[in-house]
């Protein structure tokens, strides 16, 4: 089981006392509870390797959901997750191969002091660009079928006290304080989707061995909190933000310790500051989007066997440009194009200083929006290598969505996207909302 | 003293126009400039519907039958083939078949309502009871095929003389159009596929039909405008410099026309008033008549000149003006006058609209000419010509004035001669007016060697005619049309309607009985009867159903066998030979045909045409009548004589006689375009007795009243003027004779005839009569003179002032009395309250063609920030979609898009989208973005809108409007070519609202139900929409709504979308 850790769950406690004071919940009576609104979604998906056969997935999502309104301005939201797979492939982090419950979402949105607050365990998503990762860095992700569910699904949900203020009519800013040492998962090493390419997981040449050592963990709730601010508004047409966060990036880095007998795996998360900002507007039947980031602190893989830890610390910045386009009737296209170009690389680095990768994404809706065809192509422009994700999707009902869907990778077997290249796959299946 | 103060006044103020002539002219410039940019606006309407107030009951109820069965006018077209065999050859069938085809792919054809041999049914009998095939199932093929076919029609009484003509010649194609707006491009497509139709040497097609005509006639009246409108400022510009000798007056006299010929029609796109058909006699007529003053005004000048060629061209100019001005502004106030007349005279909106802004026209020139004309006469260096200063000093006069003296000789040697001529021209005048007939055919609008003039005369003499008549039968219960005695009855009433002259035939649901019931009885003629019992006429259709298409007969009867159609085919559409007809029946259906269990009334073109047409004689001497009064009692207070009054009218009075006889003689008929010359003649003849009388006047007070020497200075001097006004004016409208809209030729010819009347009699008669009568007004003393000078200027101020009260007032207080213009309405629709904000609960039922149903829970809120209006919506369920929300800013400048920002829980994120194309489906909805944005208000900047009436819908009176967008852009952005809907006159709610796409083919319904009042706001609850073509339908239903309750700025916010709340 996953559930939640003690000292967060002590840090809701003290909200809740806190807040407890405030009128909003003096007003926690019988009325509000029958206010309780329950929704719940079952989502049954067949997963098949297209290129043995096998099944991937057969897999049951259970996902409850309450909504209470405590008062006026106070509302308490609790989502749950209960996943159950009868094949056991991805690699599950739960205590049973074949069954995942967690508490993927509780907290409390709160109007107080003039600012509104989300306190509880929740996502929070900064940035403009979809799928590709520059400001949306505060949730870590879960990489057991890599990147290919919706990120409202594998994105994992954080312990954040989240406030917003509106400065002025224009301005609003955000202040985020993130006290849950949670980072990306990762999947296990005999999983369908483990990580094998060199360009995140270190090589050692023939005949050394590698042990993996102890992770060195971030353990303390506030020292090694994550914290953030972003100041945001809409002017003469622009919607802009600046963004700072400080956090502790979401997968460790593999220090490599060298000595006689081998290689030793240290991996240790590493702190940086990023700061960035966003802005798009409209043209017309065209949306432009753009992010930029830079983060003081990122650590590569280095190519050079004599390093001494065979990783190099360098600033990173990274940006996405987008362009949607919505001219055309029930049709939506978009192309992003995201480059992360490594400030200082010493000559040394296994993935290249100027790392390139372009997406485009067409979808069309049939029937008064019942039926939504959508394919996604992304391709790295370093390493010719990328994906194709193609899914139909009809809504039967207005409690019943049947999709099918493929996803088609393609490459070089060294690349992000290519070392994924037999496990293409396509998958059907029907999700039940009540 | 008063007069002093007066006449220096005016003096200051024409010194002023010629001190400042740079500003003068740039203002009047700038005034024109700015009214212009109202021109692009002009809509041009060439229905014949236009001539009747969208009101009259006549268009109402045809409208209604309309829309019950579907008819409108059609077009038809004609294949002729005058060989042996007629058109039942293989070769010519499937030229038939070919045109079908063609005809039937074009967008604004309704394909349902194209009719021929290549869509019609054969009814016969078999062993099991009837057969319904098509009579080209197949195409025939050989000549014994299409023998046989000859044989099949001739057996089929119904489609004799309607489809295909008795003698075998001919055979029509009859289409009806979607949008009888359109008919112009429509009618240029059909000729398209005329032109390349695989004919042979012995075929022949035509194209005719009131929807045909109404479709060639915006095109050829373009065509004629665009030629004879220059045609005529060349003309004009011609005698200018002819006359002046000089190349200025023509110039600033051209300035004058275009001010007062766009200045006019931008005022009438300002005020949403359509250009009809006869307005394209408008410009012809301000032409003419906006250069007169000009051309007195430049003659008075150069005559000053000539005389003193010493003074400063400045103040020559200023006395000029002191000695015209009361001329000028005396003749604009009669024209303006006569032209009332007929605004005040008319019934149809079309004269009514031509007589308003022709006044306005009028007033347009009389200003420049009093206020431009001497700024811009300083600017140009206005010099006369060395000719007239010659002349001048040669103590001679030129040709004109000689010709003008010889003129003053003639009438002042006899006066009492040209007295007893012009009485006698009278007299005969006012008997022959007594034979004038009044009569109207639409097709004789055009020129008869236009082809659609010969179309329609082919067609009417093969066929039973391309005009028809409705006659709608109502019975009270459902299935009441099955019963014999009222179908009898409805026989009976064919027979006696094609007994009657011009009729050819007549088609009802009768006839389709009559054939079945011989089809079931072995095809023996002597069956060709109605069934005995309504057991039978009930089988018969269960019969028929059962082997064709259901709807075959939705022309004739309606659905639930209450109401069918009888349609009267005429072969002519001239209101003298339909007149009888309508009276007739109308009288047989009084007589012989009502009683409690049927009811019949008339409808169609035939019968909207009599009514239009019937009141024109009336309308025509009350317009006369009422033309002559204004122009009396305008003169009368001008001239502060009654008698001076009547002086003036004598002329005009007697060229309207003259007018009447020579119409009588020629043949011309009182039609529409004839029936307005009277006011036309009044207002411009007029001109030239104000004048005679004025100037004639003012002679003989400086000359002690001696009428003789008054006289003989007037004829070189005024009369000279007064010809060449004559001659701009005859000639302007001499061009109109050499239109090809016949209509307007005649009107040409008579206008010039009754111009050249009142011109002579005003020269020769008037002051014939001046002479003998020796009438007191003529001989005021010089004192009395400047006096009057000063009163004359307080009168003319009040007439003005009088005058212009009513030409602003009186449209208003007409229409408070009607009911209200369709601008009206919309605005009244628009300025419902809707809260300053609401909060409110929607559920969203999305259903398809299966029955499929899609509910969407959701709550929402609105609020308006200044002009501007948020809103913003949640989805609460179904599960998959909880927490989407849609937010919009929407900007109250049109140009400006609005912001949009959509919340996808599924990407946590707030996505900035475009503003959507305003005709995209709203979230999978049946209602467009700009469906949701207007809730339920209607966007003035997009459409043109239409009253078509008033009705009753589910027991609720509403108005019936239609809305059309202003260009072909609009509609393809917005998804509609065309909307009606109908507003509840008791709230100013739309409850209901029909659309077409740009194709003209029906879109959506909606209706809106459940309105009832929510804190004091009145609040629609339910709205069901469907899609007809993809059956996908929509039903928004509000609840929990709340005007009262604030809403918080912050809740249109991005924060907002993303917390769900």
């Amino acid at each position: 089981m996953n559930f939640v850790r003690t000292p967060q769950l002590k840090l809701l406690g003290a909200i809740l006392i806190v807040f407890g004071n405030n009128a909003s919940f003096a007003q926690l009576d019988r009325q509000a509870f029958n206010s309780i609104d329950f929704s719940i979604t079952v989502d049954q998906q067949l997963t098949i390797n297209s290129n043995d056969g096998s099944t991937q997935k057969n897999q049951t999502t259970i996902q409850p959901r309450w909504d209470a309104d405590l008062s006026d301005s106070t509302s308490l939201t609790a989502i749950g997750r209960a996943r159950l797979d009868t094949e056991a492939k991805l690699g599950f982090s739960g205590s049973n191969a074949h069954v995942d419950l967690e508490l993927r979402e509780l907290y409390i949105d709160a109007e107080w002091a003039g600012a509104y607050w989300r306190l509880g365990k929740q996502q929070i998503v900064w940035g403009q660009a979809d799928g590709l990762r520059v400001l949306d860095v505060i949730n870590p992700v879960d990489l057991r079928e890599f990147i290919l569910p919706e990120f409202e699904d594998h994105r994992i949900p954080l312990w954040t006290a989240n406030v917003e203020i509106s400065l002025n009519e224009d301005w609003t800013a955000q202040l985020l304080l993130i006290p849950d040492q949670t980072y990306d998962e990762l999947p296990d090493r005999d999983a369908s989707f483990a990580i094998r390419s060199p360009l995140l997981i270190p090589t050692a040449p023939a005949g050394i061995p590698v042990t993996l050592g102890q992770t060195d963990r971030p353990q303390r709730l506030f020292k090694d909190a994550d914290a953030g601010a972003r100041l945001s508004a809409f002017l003469g047409g622009w919607d802009v933000s600046l963004n700072y966060l400080y956090h502790y990036q979401d997968q460790p880095v593999l220090y490599q310790l060298r000595d006689e007998s081998g290689i030793t795996l240290a991996p240790a998360y590493e702190r940086t500051h990023l700061l960035g900002g966003s802005f798009s507007n409209v043209f017309g039947d065209t949306t432009f989007r753009a992010e930029l980031g830079y983060s003081s602190d990122r650590f590569f893989l280095s190519d050079d066997g004599n390093d001494s830890d065979g990783i190099v610390s360098s600033g990173e910045i990274s940006y996405v440009l987008g362009l949607d386009y919505q001219g055309w009737r029930d049709w939506f296209v978009s192309a992003q194009i995201f480059q992360s170009i490594v400030t200082d690389d010493g000559g040394s680095l296994v993935r290249d200083s100027v790392d390139t990768t372009a997406t485009f994404l067409a979808r069309r809706y049939f029937l008064n929006e019942s039926v939504q065809a959508e394919a996604l192509f992304i391709q790295s422009l370093n390493n010719d290598d990328g994906v194709l994700q193609a899914s139909l999707e009809y809504e039967w009902s207005s409690n019943i969505r049947i999709n099918i869907g493929a996803d088609i990778f393609f490459g070089s077997s060294k690349g992000l996207f290519g070392q994924f290249k037999e496990k293409d796959r396509v998958s059907a299946g029907i999700e039940f909302g009540y | 003293m008063n007069t002093q103060s007066n006449s220096s006044s005016l003096k200051v103020f024409f010194q002023l126009l010629v001190d400042r002539p740079k500003t003068v002219v740039a203002i009047s410039l700038l005034i024109m400039g700015v009214t212009l940019s109202f021109l692009p606006q002009l809509v041009k309407d060439t229905r014949a519907d236009t001539f009747l107030a969208p009101d009259n009951p006549a268009l109402l109820y045809r409208d209604k039958v309309k829309e019950q069965f579907g008819l409108s006018d059609p077009l038809v077209i004609a294949v002729v083939n005058e060989s042996e065999q007629g058109i039942f050859n293989p070769a010519t069938l499937s030229l038939v078949d070919w045109i079908n085809t063609e005809v039937d792919q074009l967008s604004n054809i309704d394909s349902d309502r194209v009719v021929s041999l290549a869509t019609e049914k054969n009814i016969v009998g078999t062993e099991y009871g009837m057969e319904v095939t098509d009579f080209f199932d197949p195409v025939p093929a050989n000549q014994i095929e299409a023998e046989f076919l000859r044989d099949a029609i001739n057996d089929f009484p119904l489609y004799l003389g309607s489809i295909v003509a008795r003698d075998g010649k001919a055979t029509l194609i009859v289409a009806e159009m979607v949008d009888e707006l359109l008919a112009e491009d429509t009618y240029a497509e059909i000729m398209a596929i005329v032109d390349r139709a695989p004919v042979s040497a012995d075929e022949q097609l035509h194209v005719a039909g009131e929807g045909a005509i109404a479709g060639y006639l915006g095109s050829y009246i373009d065509a004629d405008a665009q030629r004879l409108n220059p045609l005529a400022g060349l003309i004009i510009t011609l005698i200018i410099i002819f006359a002046f000798r000089r190349f200025s007056p023509a110039l600033t006299g051209n300035v004058i026309i275009a001010a007062s010929v766009l200045m006019t029609l931008s005022i009438m796109a300002a005020s949403g008033v359509a250009f009809f058909v006869i307005t394209n006699a408008l410009p012809v007529i301000l032409i003419g008549i906006s250069v007169a003053d000009a051309i007195h005004i430049y003659s008075h000048f150069y005559e000053l000149q000539a005389r003193h060629p010493e003074q400063a061209r400045k103040q020559l100019i200023v006395d000029t003006m002191l000695d015209m001005w009361r001329p000028v502004t005396l003749t604009t106030l009669t024209t303006m006058a006569g032209f009332l007349g007929l605004y005040f005279a008319a019934y149809m909106p079309p004269f009514k609209y031509f007589g308003l802004f022709t006044a306005f026209g009028v007033l347009v020139a009389g200003v420049y000419s009093l206020v431009f004309l001497p700024a811009a006469m300083v600017l140009t260096k206005v010099q006369v010509s060395k000719y007239f200063i010659g002349k001048r000093i040669a103590g001679k006069s030129d040709f004109f004035a000689q010709l003008m003296s010889g003129l003053g000789h003639v009438t002042c040697n006899y006066p009492r001669t040209v007295i007893a001529i012009f009485a006698v021209l009278a007299v005969s005048g006012i008997y022959s007016a007594s034979f004038l007939v009044v009569d109207e055919d639409r097709i004789n609008t055009f020129h008869p060697d236009e082809r659609i003039y010969q179309a329609d005369r082919v067609i009417n003499q093969h066929l039973d005619g391309t005009n028809t008549l409705d006659i709608v039968i109502e019975t009270p219960g459902v299935e009441d049309l099955f019963i014999p005695d009222n179908l009898k009855k409805i026989e009976a009433l064919q027979v006696y309607a094609e007994s009657l002259p011009f009729v050819r035939g007549s088609t009802s649901i009768v006839d389709y009985l009559k054939q079945m019931n011989r089809a079931l009885n072995d095809g023996d003629i002597a069956e060709y009867q109605l069934p005995e019992s309504s057991d039978l006429v009930a089988q018969y259709f269960l019969l028929y159903s059962a082997s064709s298409d259901p709807t075959d007969f939705e022309e004739e009867v309606d659905y639930d066998y209450k109401l069918a159609n009888v349609r009267i085919n005429i072969n002519s559409g001239s209101y003298q030979d339909t007149k009888g007809i309508v009276q007739n029946l109308e009288q047989y259906i009084i007589q012989e045909f009502n009683n409690d269990a049927i009811q019949a009334n008339l409808s169609g073109r035939v019968n909207v045409s009599y009514h239009w047409i019937k009141d024109l004689g009336e309308s025509h001497f009350v317009g006369v009548a009422i033309a002559l009064f204004l122009v009396w009692a305008v003169s009368a207070l001008l001239f502060q004589s009654l008698l001076a009054g009547l002086f003036a009218l004598v002329p005009v009075a007697g060229s309207i006689l003259l007018v009447y006889s020579t119409m009588v003689v020629l043949g011309i008929e009182l039609g529409i375009g004839t029936s307005m010359f009277a006011s036309v003649a009044i207002g411009l003849g007029v001109d030239f007795a104000i004048h005679t009388l004025d100037r004639l006047r003012s002679f003989s007070s400086n000359l002690d009243g001696n009428i003789d020497r008054a006289l003989e200075r007037f004829y070189p001097s005024t009369g000279r003027a007064l010809f060449f006004n004559f001659l701009a004016i005859s000639c302007g409208f001499g061009v109109l004779i050499s239109s090809k809209v016949v209509p307007l030729t005649n009107f040409g010819v008579i206008v010039a005839l009754s111009v050249t009347t009142s011109f002579l009699a005003s020269l020769t008669l008037l002051p014939a009569m001046l002479k003998v009568f020796q009438p007191a007004f003529v001989n005021v003393s010089k004192v009395n003179d400047l006096e009057k000078g000063g009163s004359f200027v307080r009168v003319a101020t009040t007439v003005l002032a009088i005058g212009l009260g009513g030409f602003f007032l009186f449209p208003a207080i007409v229409d408070a009395a009607e009911t209200p213009s369709a601008d009206e309405i919309v605005q009244r629709v628009n300025d419902v309250d809707d809260g300053e904000y609401v909060t409110r609960k929607l559920v969203m039922r999305l259903t398809d063609r299966r029955g499929r149903e899609r509910v969407r829970e959701t709550f929402g809120y609105r609020k308006y920030f200044g002009d501007e209006k948020r809103s913003i919506i949640f989805y609460e369920s179904p599960a998959n979609v909880k927490d989407t929300a849609f937010l919009t800013w929407d900007y109250p400048d049109p140009e400006v898009d609005d912001d949009q920002w959509l919340y996808l829980p599924a990407v946590r994120k707030v996505r900035r989208i475009s503003a959507s194309d305003r005709g995209d489906y709203f979230l999978g909805t049946d209602f467009t973005y700009e469906d949701i944005k207007l809730e339920g208000s209607l966007q003035p900047a997009d459409y043109n809108f239409a009253f078509l009436g008033e009705e009753a819908v589910d027991g609720v009176v509403t108005y019936k409007v239609q809305s059309q967008p202003k260009s072909e852009a609009i509609a393809k952005e917005l998804g509609y070519g065309r909307t009606e809907f109908w507003v509840d006159v008791s709230n100013w709610m739309v409850i209901k609202a029909d659309y077409w796409d740009p194709k003209g083919e029906p879109l959506k319904s909606l209706t809106i139900s459940d309105i009832h009042q929510v804190n004091g706001i009145w609040t629609r609850h339910r709205l069901a929409i469907e899609n007809h073509k993809t059956g996908h339908h929509t039903q928004f239903i509000f609840s929990d709504v709340d005007y009262d309750s604030p809403v918080e700025d912050g809740v249109f916010t991005q924060r907002s979308l993303t917390r769900g709340r």
